[in-house]
């Protein structure tokens, strides 16, 4: 029960960082991020060296850096606690543990296993145990399901493959969708237009390993053009790349089509118009950017999705990526693969929002905030 | 304009080069052998594996006294290049081949069984399966005494104390069983020699007075010093001078407590290799057996472990029989889904699709192929009964509901790949075991007779009840059919539900379910790894159901000199105790110690037949539902790959456990080309 009530505060404290005080935000933000910066440098450079970098890393912070990214990281970094610790919570109440198994274990061997892998009984133990490993030794812990590694080997090379495959089928999605969308858009209600909104609709509809195995069936088993599954070349790349990308793009071509009738009719590209300048430099210099606003809001989120790899794509296409461990983790209830995992998506998360909101700010200059004001 | 055209390409070429990166670390050349593995293994050490696709790699990897063999599936010399047998069956000396050596060229020595042995029993490294090792002498006392003389001296004492303080009266029985099942007595006091105790675990049903369960404590304190003794003199002897133990380099002497006839099939199994002593102390982790630290002694050698993405075996150079490998080097894919590995089989780029449960809709097409193998497998698949929720508790209901089941319509129209329906617990096939006879089989009247007699005449009255399954398609389907037929026949509610693993197991273990699907595979051949998990509180029964001569016969078949010597109360309560008498007297009889061996043998499966017609014909704790099967798919050019064995005595028998060393097999490509047939 206690341990809800710590939960609770932890989220009234961080939703009250959102009404601090511009000079407060400065001084927290500067701190946090001195900590966090000195406790990552700590494992490459040693603790004196990376205290003096988080030391010299906060004080530049504090004088230099615009107050939204200070804002972002008095919230982000008590975020990231709180996640890990609401996350064990909920681990802890699901029912099973990581050493239960078909054969029955006695308790002797059980309290063994246990304390080998440091896995108490009581969550904030648990919770104490992480975190003291995370930034006392740097390790993300052993991982109970897979002996001998780390959570950091299993995961480790696993993320690049998820990135590299997820960042392939972002650009496919972005230059489908946005080429659907934007001829769409441009030729209303004619038959490219429904055409295309109907491609769309099937990309939405169709789940993801309905497409891949009709890709596997067509490509792999009739032509013999691409090999079924597996990783290790370009050509095992394609199809879940194409998989994973298509139910992205139909819905960025969606948004695209929307945009663009919406910025069609601003007064400004009324005025371009009637400055005589030719269609396509009125489409490409002023109405696309209006058009890739609510895109660009969709990819912040729908890129760290896809970046952490889609579990059902990797399964069918046997591509090592990172989705297996998410769900792997969870149903072996491997405690620290599932924090695991959980901090790596946050990661991503933040990531790409900051992108999305610098994008916004580079698209729309009416959006772009000065930090003197503050 | 350019600006935003120069970031674009930037992100372009960006997007290119972390997926070259992810790429440039791709295998090289194809192996000589490749094929798909259910799951990624968990671990490669032999001690505290346990799983299948384990089995096949770890086999590879190490190799122990000795190895299966492929055309038989029998054991022959392995790193032992010879042993012998003493007559009365306990002692085995095992001599080495002087040129067998780990894979850093240090020559494998009776030193490290010795090592090895010991360490699976030791009872900090926690191994599942250190209980296989206990009919060798000490082993038991070194694995388990310890904890068991704390408990005794400690935590049971407190809780029986506790349970005396709450009933100055008679103690209901009820609390009795709770107490008993809570703190594991009748594993924990397995074959004490003290009366009083022996005379708790065989007590007779009902409430028990004061004053019999407050002289236990003390009794208690005895046995728990007597196993704190034979604990410590097990740790001196262990490994060392007795038990098992090395007579020189080359010599290997191993005594057993009882003759036990699978021992040297035990001996090729992963839990009894050896592991190499100087790696596992370098590394104090538990990650020694990783590609750049392992050092192994058999016919591979790990090459190379990307986890979800492939495992790589090469042949090893320091392995003495090197020359009889056939196979360079083998891949071994992950892969999880049953589709990818059919359609990598079939386009060629795996060799050989082991058990993976082939989608069921493709069965009847798949088993027209020449290249689809099945055959029995060594796994049971049933419904576990709540022996302890009425109405479950009653003998006729349980009977009735094995009696409502139409299995050949599940295995023929459901399953269709060629499973049988089950009427034993113990799939058929083992070498000398001949089944007792089975009342299961499909007649719906006695089974509506059988539930009218027990006070539900048509079904009326019958709560509603569910049959729990873990979340998988193809249970899914056993169970709507299963509960469809017990509707129609005997006209009771049920509905079917399913839970994922965990939870699954978690209400298995607690007996929060009504009917539930289990399935079993057997460790060794032989019938007794499916008889020892009803033992009554057994930690794999799981039903509530128990019974003291199941036991006792259990108990009799693993020290059957002992029953020979005692065998009243046994043959008391027997079925067909004449039989058992009368091999027990021709036992007793013989003079020739071959002839008292083969007779102590039938001895041990009679008794073992015993206790399975407990099971089949008179309690039904369980429904058999089917025996599973092997399926394979394997190109034709991979030779020595055998799914019949041919004994070396000439009998044919199936592949049941599906083993096929990888040592024993070998590419011929007639051709370059890698198609689909």
């Amino acid at each position: 029960m206690s341990e809800i009530a710590v939960l609770l505060f932890g989220i009234v404290l961080l939703g009250a960082t959102a009404w601090c005080p511009p000079r407060a935000t400065r001084v927290l933000g500067a701190m946090l991020f001195a900590l966090t910066f000195g406790a990552v440098l700590r494992f490459v450079l040693g603790v004196p060296t990376a205290l003096a970098c988080g030391v010299l890393g906060g004080f530049l912070t504090y004088r230099y850096f615009p107050l939204l990214v200070l804002r972002r990281v008095l919230f982000l970094v008590p975020a990231l606690v709180l996640l890990i610790y609401a996350t064990t919570l909920l681990m802890y109440r699901a029912p099973g543990n990581p050493f239960a198994n078909e054969r029955a274990t006695t308790p002797q061997v059980e309290a063994a296993l246990r304390a080998q892998y440091g896995v108490p009984k009581s969550a904030s133990a648990f919770f104490g145990i992480y975190m003291r490993r995370l930034l006392v030794e740097g390790t993300l812990g052993p991982s109970i399901k897979v002996q001998g590694r780390t959570v950091e080997e299993l995961i480790g090379p696993a993320f690049p493959v998820s990135v590299a495959l997820g960042s392939l089928s972002l650009l496919i999605s972005v230059t489908l969708g946005l080429g659907l969308g934007i001829v769409a858009g441009l030729r209303r209600n004619s038959a490219v237009d429904h055409l295309s909104m109907l491609l769309a609709l099937l990309g939405v509809s169709l789940p993801n390993f309905v497409l891949g195995s009709a890709a596997m069936i067509v490509f792999s088993l009739w032509f013999r053009w691409l090999p079924v599954a597996g990783w290790g070349s370009l050509r095992h790349v394609v199809m879940p790349a194409f998989a994973l990308a298509l139910p992205n793009a139909a819905i960025i071509a969606r948004l695209s089509r929307s945009g663009m009738i919406d910025v069609l009719q601003q007064d400004y590209i009324r005025t371009a118009r009637a400055k005589g300048l030719p269609e396509s430099w009125v489409v490409i210099r002023h109405a696309l950017r209006g058009t890739l606003m609510p895109v660009v809001s969709f990819l912040g989120p729908a890129a760290a999705a896809t970046m952490t790899g889609s579990f059902v794509v990797e399964v069918l296409f046997a591509v090592p990526g990172m989705g297996q461990w998410f769900v792997k983790g969870a149903i072996n209830r491997d405690y620290s693969v599932v924090l695991g995992t959980a901090v790596a998506y946050f990661g991503l998360v933040i990531l790409f929002n900051l992108i999305v909101d610098l994008a916004y700010a580079w698209l729309d200059p009416r959006l772009r905030s000065t930090g003197a004001h503050d | 304009m350019l600006k935003s055209l120069l970031s674009a390409f930037l992100v372009f070429a960006a997007a290119l080069l972390v997926v070259g990166f992810t790429l440039s670390s791709s295998t090289g050349q194809r192996a000589d052998f490749r094929f798909t593995n259910a799951t990624e293994p968990k671990t490669l050490d032999p001690q505290l594996a346990t799983g299948e696709p384990e089995h096949r790699i770890l086999s590879a990897v190490f190799e122990g006294l000795a190895r299966l063999e492929g055309r038989s599936l029998e054991p022959v010399p392995g790193v032992a290049e010879s042993w012998d047998i003493s007559g009365d069956g306990k002692t085995y000396t095992f001599h080495l081949r002087p040129n067998a050596r780990w894979s850093d060229g240090h020559p494998v020595t009776a030193h490290d069984f010795t090592y090895s042995w010991r360490r699976l029993q030791e009872p900090s490294l926690g191994s599942e399966y250190a209980y296989i090792m206990h009919m060798v002498r000490y082993a038991q006392a070194y694995n388990t005494h310890e904890a068991q003389a704390a408990a005794l001296q400690g935590a049971i004492q407190t809780a029986l104390n506790e349970l005396l303080a709450k009933y100055p009266g008679p103690i209901p029985a009820a609390e009795v069983r709770a107490f008993s099942s809570k703190q594991n007595l009748d594993a924990v006091l397995k074959g004490t020699p003290n009366e009083l105790l022996r005379n708790f675990l065989l007590r007779p049903p009902g409430d028990l007075p004061h004053a019999v369960l407050s002289a236990l404590p003390a009794q208690f304190e005895l046995e728990g010093k007597r196993r704190q003794a034979l604990y410590e003199e097990a740790k001196r002897h262990f490994g060392i001078d007795g038990g098992v133990y090395a007579k020189d380099e080359h010599t290997l002497v191993v005594e057993l407590s009882a003759p036990t006839p699978y021992f040297l099939e035990l001996t090729t199994f992963y839990p009894l290799f050896p592991v190499p002593r100087r790696a596992i102390e370098k590394s104090a982790g538990r990650n020694w057996f990783l590609p750049d630290r392992i050092v192994s002694n058999g016919p591979f050698r790990l090459s190379q472990w990307r986890v979800g993405d492939h495992i790589r075996l090469e042949r090893s150079a320091s392995y003495w029989g090197k020359n009889e490998v056939g196979l360079r080097s083998v891949d071994i894919l992950p892969i999880e889904n049953a589709t990818t590995a059919l359609n990598l089989y079939l386009t060629g780029e795996v060799d050989w699709m082991p058990e993976q449960t082939v989608p069921q809709d493709l069965a009847p097409d798949l088993r027209k192929r020449p290249d689809f193998f099945t055959g029995p497998a060594f796994i049971a698949y049933y419904y576990r009964i709540n022996c302890t929720r009425k109405p479950f508790d009653d003998v006729r209901v349980r009977k009735a509901l094995n009696l409502a089941i139409d299995r050949e319509q599940i295995t023929r129209d459901v399953l269709r790949l060629g499973q049988q329906p089950a009427k034993y617990v113990v799939p058929p096939g083992i070498h000398g075991y001949k089944q007792p006879e089975s009342g299961i089989r499909f007649d719906v009247e006695q089974a509506q007779r059988l539930l009218s007699e027990a006070g539900f005449p048509g079904g009326r009255g019958f709560p509603k009840f569910g049959i729990l399954y873990n979340t998988a398609e193809s249970h899914k389907k056993v169970a709507e059919v299963v509960a469809d037929q017990l509707r129609r026949n005997l006209h009771v509610d049920v509905a079917a539900y399913n839970q994922e693993w965990q939870s699954y197991q978690q209400s298995a273990r607690a007996l929060d379910y009504d009917l539930a699907r289990a399935g079993w595979i057997g460790d060794y051949e032989d019938p007794n790894t499916f008889l020892d998990m009803w033992l009554t509180n057994g930690g794999n029964n799981q039903t509530g159901w128990g019974s003291v001569i199941y036991d006792r016969l259990l108990a009799a078949a693993a020290d059957v000199e002992q029953f020979v010597a005692q065998p009243e109360f046994v043959l008391e309560h027997a079925h067909d105790a004449p039989a058992l008498q009368h091999l027990a007297e021709a036992a007793r009889g013989s003079a020739d110690a071959t002839q008292r061996l083969k007779h102590m043998s039938e001895l041990r499966m009679a008794l073992l037949a015993e206790a399975e017609r407990i099971l089949v014909a008179d309690q039904f704790p369980i429904m058999p539902m089917y025996v599973y099967v092997t399926s394979d798919m394997v190109k034709p050019d991979v030779k020595g790959f055998y799914t019949e064995l041919i004994g070396s005595d000439g009998t044919k028998r199936p592949n049941l456990r599906n083993i096929h060393p990888l040592r024993d097999l070998s590419i011929e490509r007639a051709s370059n080309e890698s198609g689909a047939r």
